[in-house]
């Protein structure tokens, strides 16, 4: 029988290059036409002073943002050493773990700028939407923003319980004389340490309470001067001698408490061994406040200005995710965000579109307090100068604290007078 | 070579430049380090007992003076007095375990120490009746210094028991059998055999403990911040505070220059006594 040969091997061998020609071209479109695999997005590092209930509310917020953009966020509180003198050290080796850091000093934040270690921020911000002073802040000679202003805070007075109060047939000062009264009567208080709740760590309570006497006393203008430098005012001016003459004679009354950690002071206010505490704004979301509703808090009488600080982002040159750095630098500065922090308490938006209704009761009051037409915010007086002098004014306080006598107090002008001179020059 | 002669070089040659214009400005920096009632208040120190502070480099010396005879005479007591204690071995390791902690630790157990509310020293002055007295040690210009020193103590006495027990195992015996058949008595053979024997380990004790102290900075930075106002200060602490707060290189890396040449100075002169013994 003849063997049928039907289709030649050669022509089953065009079929096979064809086929296979078919299947690689099918293949190369389909590898083509296939979208791209999604980049897995960075997680940035983000480091602030903040823990506690400022860290868990600051956390709430990256999760909106993470929420939104699929970015991960990692946050680390650090504490105010860490970040003052850690992250510089970082930076001048031109490495930085740090995608975003957040910091209330201007003066370090145009340091920094000025030795080129971070990103300029002008194009990030719609710089009219925050107060011309914040940006002010941190705008160096040639007009260049190098931070975006997060939120601030105020430190609108004394923080007191009401309950404690009504329960002492206790009433609120208007008067730097009834001030005085209140304090004696305050220390009669059975079970009472000391009027007033002196707060450390490294000294920056004690500071903010001092700020409040400058301006309660001196007025605003007195600070702004201080803040200026010896050019515009003396640490050792008849002005300032004043002010800390008054400051002395109720610390050598022992109406204040020696410094103690600022937060354990806040639970022995909180348990009526103290009457009073100065602190910022950020009272009303500390955990060791058992029921804010029953805060509430009292101005420096007859004071024209409140010691205001402003949380400031900035992104480092090495930053290691720079384009999410700057993703997330954006979203903060925005209302949006600002207005989800505002709500959690303690704290007050920069942003322009930040609404009234997001605020919580107390804070409002703070915010209705500091708004008034009457009172200046004044920057936060070693915050603004920084540097040397910081350490030194808050070292100083310390000693003034624990020593309150005219021979320590002049001493403590001489030695800020000479910080002062030496940082100016 | 590179890890330690060049820094040596780098930091002498900083000490005479200025700061930000980096120009050279010769002994400016040591003269303005010196001049500073920070480093040496020659008006508190005229009146010593009106109390601190009498700037860094006399609290270093302070640390020196009353900081190093506590240690070596702890260190010595207790490795005399643990040499033929059965279970000693355990009691040594658990008061070595202060110089195994990191300093800075040990600065943060000694602030609860001294704590007012919370720290045993305190609690102490409570249960024996003189709950007047207590107060937060660390924050007052006439206890912060004093306290910090003697508070120091126990860390670093470990290392001066360790290193007094290893002289004691190398004094022969025979030594205290002679004494023993001659009549003397065990305060004698003390002074007279184990103290002159434990020389070289009172060089070697005496030699870290002055090196230890003349840097101390750690439980400074900790547990007072060299405060309150300049009360507790220390050569090593203000060298810190110039360079990465002030910013300023050239005096912090003067006060090194002169912190090394006081270091060296010391450690010549011991070193030399320990190659004579």
């Amino acid at each position: 029988m003849k063997r049928n040969k039907g289709v030649s091997q050669t022509a089953w061998m065009a079929i096979v290059a064809v086929l296979i020609i078919i299947i690689a071209v099918m293949g190369v479109a389909w590898y083509l036409t296939m979208p791209a695999p999604e980049e897995e997005k960075p997680t940035l590092t983000v480091f602030s002073l903040w823990s506690e209930g400022e860290e868990a509310n600051f956390l709430q917020c990256l999760g909106n943002f993470t929420e939104e953009t699929g970015i991960n966020v990692t946050h680390y509180h650090y504490t105010t050493e860490d970040l003052l003198i850690g992250v510089p050290m970082q930076l001048r080796a031109e490495s930085s773990v740090a995608d975003v850091i957040i910091a209330p000093w201007p003066a370090w934040i145009l340091e920094l700028a000025s030795e080129g270690h971070l990103l300029e921020a002008t194009n990030l911000i719609t710089a009219t939407k925050y107060p011309t002073s914040y940006i002010n802040a941190v705008k160096d000679a040639n007009n260049k923003i190098w931070a975006s202003p997060f939120k601030a805070s105020g430190k609108p007075g004394f923080w007191y319980k009401t309950s404690f109060f009504t329960d002492n047939g206790l009433s609120v000062p208007t008067t730097y004389a009834a001030f005085k009264t209140l304090l004696a009567n305050i220390t009669a208080i059975s079970g009472i340490e000391e009027a007033v709740a002196s707060g450390d760590t490294v000294g920056w309570p004690l500071s903010d309470t001092t700020e409040a006497f400058i301006m309660g006393l001196g007025g605003y203008q007195l600070q702004e001067d201080l803040i200026t430098g010896p050019s515009a005012r003396n640490w050792t001016d008849t002005e300032v001698r004043n002010v800390f003459g008054n400051l002395t004679e109720l610390l050598a009354a022992d109406y204040f408490s020696a410094p103690a950690e600022w937060t354990s002071q806040i639970t022995k206010f909180w348990d009526e061994k103290y009457g009073i505490y100065f602190m910022g704004s950020w009272m009303t979301t500390m955990s060791q406040i058992g029921d804010v509703t029953d805060l509430d808090f009292f101005p420096f009488p007859g004071t024209d200005g409140v010691g205001g600080s402003v949380d400031y982002l900035i992104i480092p040159k090495y930053a290691p995710h720079p384009d999410e750095a700057k993703e997330l630098f954006q979203w903060l500065s925005g209302a949006d965000a600002q207005e989800i922090m505002v709500g959690l308490g303690g704290f007050f938006g920069t942003h322009a579109d930040v609404p009234a209704t997001a605020y919580t009761t107390l804070d409002k009051k703070v915010l209705d307090f500091i708004s008034q037409p009457t009172i200046h915010i004044v920057s936060d007086l070693d915050d603004a100068v920084g540097g040397k002098f910081q350490t030194t004014f808050w070292a100083q306080l310390r000693l003034l604290w624990v020593s309150p006598t005219t021979t320590t107090m002049n001493d403590v002008l001489d030695a800020l007078e000479e910080q002062a001179l030496a940082q100016q020059t | 070579m590179v890890f330690v002669f060049y820094p040596i070089v780098d930091t002498i040659y900083m000490s005479f430049l200025e700061k930000g214009t980096g120009e050279f400005v010769g002994l400016d920096n040591y003269a303005e380090v010196v001049s500073r009632k920070e480093f040496l208040d020659t008006k508190r120190l005229a009146n010593f007992f009106g109390g601190p502070s009498y700037g860094a480099l006399i609290h270093n010396l302070l640390w020196i003076v009353i900081h190093l005879p506590l240690v070596v005479f702890f260190g010595l007591l207790l490795a005399v007095f643990l040499r033929d204690v059965k279970g000693s071995a355990i009691i040594k390791t658990t008061i070595f375990l202060g110089i195994v902690i990191p300093l800075i630790v040990g600065g943060v157990v000694l602030r609860f120490i001294l704590d007012k509310d919370a720290g045993i020293l305190n609690g102490i002055l409570r249960a024996v009746g003189f709950g007047a007295s207590v107060r937060d040690w660390t924050v007052y210009p006439d206890t912060a210094l004093i306290t910090v020193i003697l508070g120091s103590v126990w860390i670093w006495t470990g290392f001066s028991m360790i290193v007094y027990s290893a002289g004691l195992q190398g004094i022969p015996v025979d030594l205290y059998e002679a004494a023993k058949i001659d009549g003397a008595s065990r305060w004698r053979t003390f002074w007279r055999i184990t103290v002159p024997m434990l020389k070289p380990a009172t060089i070697v004790v005496v030699t870290m403990t002055l090196l230890w102290e003349l840097k101390i900075f750690d439980i400074v930075f900790v547990a007072t911040q060299g405060g309150p106002g300049d009360a507790s200060k220390v050569l090593a602490y203000i060298m810190y505070i110039d360079a990465f707060q002030g910013n300023d290189f050239g005096t912090a890396a003067a006060i090194a220059v002169i912190l090394t040449i006081m270091t060296f100075g010391f450690a010549a002169y011991l070193v030399s006594r320990m190659a004579k013994s």
